[in-house]
């Protein structure tokens, strides 16, 4: 008997559908994990099973009965509890206060001592214990707050979890965290939806996998009897060789050196230096200081003290004009808050920094910048029948590329500074983004990127800087270093060298 | 459709998001039209110089308005204020001769508002906040000047500005000029498209580079050219100035561009568009008035079509989002 099942779901929007005939079911004490590409319709299948989508055909069962889940109240009702993809905790509020938001069982009049332990207790198991309840969640980082938001799942009394993307903000001690409660949720009987784009995740957590492409049902397999290879072809429709591409090494010249680089209060003398034509990553847990440390650089932190050089010519921090002078650029991690222009066009985004070049006294020669728009659309792979959609139409690794796009093409290639260059981009973009790191080094480019993902920085780095707490623990060439050792280092270092 | 499902309204929702609110606006349009043209006396010459004329005030007022609601700044309560300022700047000044007067006048307007910008820009004060001071200061400064008395023209040179050119009002052909010097600037220079990156996304603006302060300040700077500009027509008209010249233009201003269309997030926005809501306004107020509405009722429905407008916005971005 299944605890939740879908039957033949068909979902259109306007002329497109984006699910076709779509089936699964879900055992008691299964986790399922659900695998695509942006666009497979795993998110519009998991806000079908949440009530708030209704399907265009086939049904939705619960207990093998079919029902119409009218809202994401009613799903709450019914057992059903969704962790959201997009953060959304009301900033204001205290930790406490976002736990219980919402939740049906809170009476009219709060027992708070009842709703503090609960909520505690929730946040233990999260490996939260150091986290006061009263806590606002704007000082949370975004990790902590994807934490406090699975808190918040834990709290409801259901007995179907679905967590969209769940780690996408997180580090690898906090997914161990999440991971836990998980099989926790299982060992009581219930049953998980885990949506996710690292495969890792998938043969670690999972039972079952079902993977879903252009909308379209192409399986369920239990996680035992297939390998990655496999899962990732059955995703993408094609083999693919590699994630990551292959390179020769040919450093260049030391060309971004920083001495006892000080971010209060997070980052104390930081040393680094970053030769042209590698890609150096700092790896490190979320408050690592990985990410400070590149923000920094790219002039955008107001207290941050050291002595910077680019090519043997001192750089003044806490200016992004002066930074951008110096030819060092930066891609932020966070593309809607800070990286994209979401409201213009793809076109527009592309060529945001360009604009200098393609103007006279002021006035903008806009078919030279339609072309040049172009150019830098085929030059990262985003498609030419796009460049006029808004920024927030397209996927997260097309909106990757634009940001990307913005800093190629330069005549003088200089330091690109990247945080977290593949959050929430999918399996295919990803090993495209890889390509185009490596087509920067090959052009002279100095690439620093800070990555939480310890597979990707394994993948992509010349140079290893591990990173915890703010100071450096070790830097490694390429092979030096291998996942276990890299772990320790931004978990809990031995020694700091 | 299978029996089970429930009706998807959120889905349909989602989907004419945008050609449900042109086509509102379409509608809405021609439906003014239709309403305007079928008033007797409407298409007279004299109503529609009216019309022209009521417009050229507060269609510069509102065009500058559209660069500081462009950039993310939502609107300035104090351009109403720094029209009248203008006005009395100008005519005070026409013993130097009507040129120079009118450009003491511009560049007045244009120092001042330029200054709010600087304080949002920099300090990234709220604008609203900013704007109150200024209206303030404005009233004060005005006051202690001309110790609260009217102003008349200190020279001669105001007739210009009544006379016609092949018929239009010279009033008339400034502003049309204003607007398209404006939407010129907004879609085909340099820094009207940081403006509007600024106004999208000012986060994003500081990380790309852009010299924000000094991008809001340049809008401000226009918006109060564009009102000094206003002023001066206005005084001109009346042939004298005080500070109720522009009570309630900055009111009058913001309905235009919202009704225009132009979103009060900032990030977009055109001269065209508020030229659009000028005009349907006006013509709105025009016909209530030849149809013998008292001046009340006229208010209670600008208000009102104001209000549907923002709803409409409102609900066009919930739905896109």
């Amino acid at each position: 008997m299944s605890v939740l099942a879908v039957a033949g779901i068909t979902k259109r929007f306007g002329p497109n559908a984006v699910l076709k005939n779509v089936s699964l079911s879900l055992e008691a004490q299964e986790v399922r994990a659900i695998c695509g590409e942006n666009g497979a319709g795993k998110s519009t299948l998991v806000k079908i099973m949440t009530g708030l989508y209704a399907p265009d055909e086939g049904a939705v069962l619960l207990d093998d009965k079919p029902l119409a889940i009218e809202s994401p109240q009613h799903a709450q009702q019914l057992g059903v509890a969704l962790v959201a993809q997009e953060l959304s905790l009301p900033p204001a509020l205290s930790v406490l206060d976002n736990i219980w938001l919402g939740n049906r069982e809170v009476p009219l009049f709060h027992r708070r001592a009842a709703l503090r332990r609960q909520a505690r207790a929730a946040l233990d198991k999260l490996g939260l214990s150091d986290l006061a309840l009263d806590t606002p969640v704007s000082a949370l980082s975004i990790g902590r707050r994807q934490l406090v938001e699975i808190a918040r799942m834990l709290t409801r009394e259901a007995r179907v979890f679905i967590l969209d993307e769940p780690t996408a903000t997180l580090s690898d001690v906090e997914i161990e965290r999440i991971f836990a409660a998980l099989r926790t949720l299982k060992a009581e009987g219930k049953s998980v939806i885990y949506i996710t784009h690292r495969l890792g995740e998938v043969f670690e957590i999972c039972d079952t996998v079902t993977v879903l492409r252009n909308g379209e049902l192409i399986g369920t397999r239990p996680t035992s009897e297939i390998d990655r290879g496999t899962l990732m072809q059955m995703m993408l429709g094609r083999s693919m060789s590699e994630m990551y591409p292959r390179w020769d090494d040919k450093p260049g010249g030391a060309m971004l050196t920083v001495r006892q680089l000080r971010v209060p209060p997070l980052v104390h003398d930081f040393d680094l230096v970053a030769a042209r034509g590698t890609v150096t990553c700092l790896a490190g847990q979320i408050g690592s200081g990985a990410i400070t440390v590149l923000r920094a650089l790219a002039g955008l932190i107001a207290g941050a003290t050291g002595e910077v050089s680019v090519q043997g010519a001192p750089m003044r921090l806490r200016s992004v004009t002066k930074a951008q002078a110096a030819n060092v650029q930066f891609i932020s991690e966070d593309r809607a808050g800070e990286g994209l222009f979401l409201r213009l066009n793809a076109g527009q985004n592309l060529i945001a920094t360009k604009l200098r070049d393609y103007c006279r006294f002021g006035i903008l020669a806009r078919h030279k910048l339609r072309r040049a728009a172009a150019k830098l659309a085929t030059a990262v792979g985003v498609d030419l029948a796009r460049l006029r959609s808004p920024a927030d139409e397209l996927s997260g690794g097309n909106q990757q590329k634009l940001a990307f796009g913005r800093w190629i093409g330069s005549e003088r290639p200089g330091v690109l500074l990247m945080n977290e260059p593949t959050r929430g981009v999918d399996v295919g973009a990803r090993a495209e983004i890889y390509r185009l790191i490596r087509q920067f080094c090959d052009q002279g480019y100095c690439i620093v990127m800070a990555s939480s993902d310890i597979e990707e920085v394994l993948g992509m780095a010349d140079v290893v800087v591990s990173m915890y707490r703010g100071r450096r623990v070790a830097r490694y060439g390429r092979g030096e270093v291998d996942r276990q050792r890299l772990l320790a280092d931004i978990t809990h270092p031995v020694a700091a060298s | 459709m299978s029996e089970l499902a429930v009706p998807g309204r959120r889905s349909r929702r989602l989907l004419g998001a945008r050609q449900l609110g042109l086509t509102i606006r379409v509608a809405a349009i021609a439906a003014i039209a239709v309403f305007a043209l079928s008033t007797p006396g409407f298409l007279s010459p004299l109503s529609i110089n009216a019309l022209l004329t009521a417009i050229s005030f507060v269609g510069c007022v509102a065009v500058g308005m559209t660069f500081i609601t462009l950039t993310g700044n939502i609107m300035s309560l104090a351009l109403g204020a720094t029209l009248s300022a203008s006005a009395l700047v100008f005519l005070a000044s026409l013993s130097f001769g009507m040129v120079p007067a009118f450009l003491i006048a511009a560049l007045f307007g244009t120092v001042i508002t330029a200054a709010q910008g600087f304080l949002v820009g920099y300090f990234r004060a709220n604008p609203i906040l900013v704007s109150i001071a200024a209206l303030s200061l404005l009233l004060g400064g005005a006051a202690f000047a001309t110790g609260g008395h009217r102003i008349y023209p200190g020279g001669a040179g105001i007739e210009f500005f009544k006379a016609r050119i092949a018929g239009v009002p010279v009033n008339a052909i400034i502003f049309f000029a204003t607007v398209i010097v404006g939407q010129f600037v907004m879609s085909w220079t340099r820094i009207g498209r940081l403006m509007t990156m600024v106004g999208s996304n000012p986060r994003a603006a500081i990380a790309a580079g852009i010299d924000i302060t000094a991008t809001i300040t340049i809008a401000y700077a226009i918006a109060g050219a564009c009102a000094a500009i206003g002023g001066m027509l206005l005084a001109a008209r009346y042939g004298s100035a005080d500070m109720e010249l522009g009570a309630g233009y900055d009111y009058s201003a913001i309905a235009a561009v919202l009704v225009g269309g132009t979103g009060i997030s900032g990030g977009s926005g055109s001269a065209w568009r508020t030229f659009i809501g000028v005009i349907v306004i006006a013509v709105l107020e025009v016909v209530l008035l030849l149809r013998g509405f008292s001046e009340q009722l006229q208010y209670l429905i600008t208000g009102l079509i104001v209000l549907g407008v923002i709803m409409l916005h409102a609900l066009g971005e919930r739905r896109q989002g």
